[in-house]
């Protein structure tokens, strides 16, 4: 028998490789004429034993089925927007390529996506312009699971605004973008518009749904200030690329407080954690919430 | 065994999974079920609608925790991240027992989000019980490995599942989650006996042990976990009982999950199933 080290680095490169016959047939993925690889049958007479139903090479494309299976649904719902932009056929030459190169790295399916924005931007699958939208895309989407599982901090209070520590609330993202891929959420297909940059800001609402708008270029610049934390001095140290109006700044701040996004950074070790806050049961949405829900179910979607 | 070590000295009955479409009526109609079953990975989140569910259940009801991601059988080791995210849910839950899968499922960082067979052989035997006890130590909380529905067996096997099973717990002195209706469908794709399995197993280790269905295809059968539990698992899961005495019950359904008053009413058949099988228990014991 092999060491275990070197059985399960085999066994796991062969339920990477790209799925092949029927098992490719029962997912979204472009048909191939293509059978296993010779590497792939060879690896399941050396590793499985076969059974008195199953031959080793099928009982290795059991786990390798189970594997795509899974990866792929979880990480084609994690973009919906992109699926339409791309069309069906791109779509999932796309996520395969992206598995293929970026497999899993975390133990949570959610994060599956995490290097899809810039694994789109470097994709020889399409052309320059749909690579920036695409990738400017798929960081929205992304953000969007951020946002999911982001923790809560303490909004400050106004009265404590000139004194406190200042931080932004973790499920505040911000993103700058090359494009206005936002608008394609209202789009039916993809029609580019012009490519002027735009800012975002992605959070989690009270009802714990996402809500998100669009940033001035210097109202972005002092929330990534924030962001890295201190007095309300330290955001006003440096000169912003551009002087801001006291209205501007002064209106700024209302809607940052009002959505609570000025927090302060709780106190404690890593395994310290802060209550969740309350909301009535008849509010709550609750997708989303068992992205690990079952192992099995994957195997069973014949 | 009722409440032992690997129970932290608690004594659980039935219970069932909680499942996001039963999320509604738990926390309206606050149904009197004994306890929960989270997937922990679910869970291991700094915020958000997750734990403000958790919180809410835990206000009304025990949680054990079952993990999906810890891979004690990797070669090179458990992840310390995932470690260290479970030990801070342990504490948001005070879970009497945390329970995961005798399985591997990640090289190199790199994850399968599946629970791969391990080679039954000394070297993996070894390793996996080394990897345990160094989780039990680090979360301060018993723990029981889970037996896994599988597919296939590497060449080269030293040793029965059962026996791993057991070398393993042994070795890393944690408890046993006896999975019946995963031995019933190893037994079936592997083709052994499940009785042979069920009665190997040391009973003062079982510390919970889980029933569900499956999906019977032509040539092989698949854990889903989407259809009532069938008969010949509730034979096993009698003569578990019969064996272990009695011992915290969870129904497991993620697959086209029907309504919360099925799952509860198809769980709590195990309560005919546990009083026979302690009545057979009984009898031994009197004999």
């Amino acid at each position: 028998m092999k060491p275990l080290d070197e059985l399960q680095r085999e066994f796991f490169a062969a339920i990477q490789m790209p799925l092949r016959g029927t098992s490719r047939e029962s997912t979204e993925l472009t048909p191939s004429d293509d059978g296993h690889s010779e590497e792939f049958l060879e690896k399941a007479r050396e590793l499985m034993k076969p059974g008195q139903n199953l031959s080793s090479e099928e009982r290795l494309e059991l786990y390798h089925r189970q594997y795509w299976f899974r990866v792929l649904d979880s990480v084609a719902e994690d973009f919906p927007v992109l699926r339409k932009m791309a069309g069906e056929q791109v779509f999932w030459d796309l996520m395969e390529a992206y598995m293929m190169a970026c497999p899993s790295g975390s133990f949570t399916l959610r994060h599956l996506g995490r290097k899809m924005p810039e694994f789109v931007a470097g994709w020889e699958g399409l052309d320059e312009p749909k690579r920036r939208w695409f990738s400017a895309l798929a960081r929205i989407e992304y953000a969007y699971m951020e946002i999911f599982e982001a923790a809560d901090w303490e909004p400050v209070a106004p009265e404590q605004l000139a004194t406190a520590m200042l931080g932004l609330q973790p499920h505040v993202i911000l993103l700058e973008l090359p494009v206005p891929a936002d608008l394609c959420e209202d789009w039916e297909t993809f029609e580019p518009e012009d490519e002027s940059p735009v800012w975002l800001a992605v959070w989690r609402g009270e009802n714990r749904g996402r809500l998100q708008c669009r940033l001035d270029d210097v109202e972005y610049e002092l929330l990534e200030r924030l962001r890295k934390g201190g007095t309300l001095e330290d955001v006003f140290a440096e000169p912003a690329s551009r002087e801001p109006e006291p209205e501007e700044i002064s209106a700024w701040f209302a809607a940052w407080q009002a959505r609570g996004w000025i927090a302060s950074a709780p106190e404690g070790d890593v395994i310290d954690f802060m209550p969740a806050r309350k909301q009535a049961v008849g509010e709550m949405d609750w997708s989303g919430l068992d992205k690990m829900g079952s192992q099995a179910v994957a195997m069973g979607e014949e | 065994m009722s409440a032992s070590k690997f129970t932290g000295g608690v004594e659980l009955a039935t219970g069932i999974g909680l499942r996001v479409p039963h999320y509604q009526h738990i926390l309206s109609e606050k149904p009197a079920v004994g306890w929960f079953e989270i997937i922990s990975e679910n869970y291991m989140v700094e915020g958000g609608r997750a734990l403000e569910v958790l919180d809410m259940i835990l206000e009304q009801y025990r949680v054990v925790q079952h993990g999906v991601g810890l891979y004690p059988g990797n070669a090179g080791g458990v992840s310390r991240d995932h470690l260290q995210r479970l030990k801070r849910l342990v504490r948001r839950t005070k879970t009497p027992w945390v329970s995961d899968h005798l399985c591997w499922g990640s090289v190199d960082g790199s994850m399968s989000h599946d629970l791969l067979p391990i080679p039954f052989t000394f070297e993996a035997a070894r390793k996996t019980a080394e990897n345990l006890k160094m989780v039990q130590d680090f979360l301060e909380t018993p723990l029981a490995m889970e037996n896994v529905s599988s597919y296939g067996e590497f060449n080269g096997n030293e040793m029965t599942e059962w026996e791993f099973l057991a070398e393993v717990c042994e070795l890393a002195d944690v408890g046993i989650l006896l999975d019946v209706n995963n031995i019933y469908v190893s037994s079936i794709n592997n083709g052994f006996d499940p009785l042979e399995y069920v009665n190997f197993v040391p009973p003062e280790r079982v510390a919970q042990i889980h029933i569900a269905g499956h999906s019977r295809y032509e040539r092989f059968i698949v854990d889903t976990h989407d259809h009532p539990v069938i008969d010949p698992v509730w034979k096993l899961y009698e003569r578990a009982i019969e064996r272990c005495g009695h011992v915290a019950t969870l129904l497991e359904w993620d697959g086209r999950i029907p309504s919360f008053e099925e799952v509860w009413t198809e769980a709590r058949k195990s309560e005919t199933w546990r009083a026979s099988a302690m009545e057979k228990r009984g009898d031994h014991e009197a004999a």
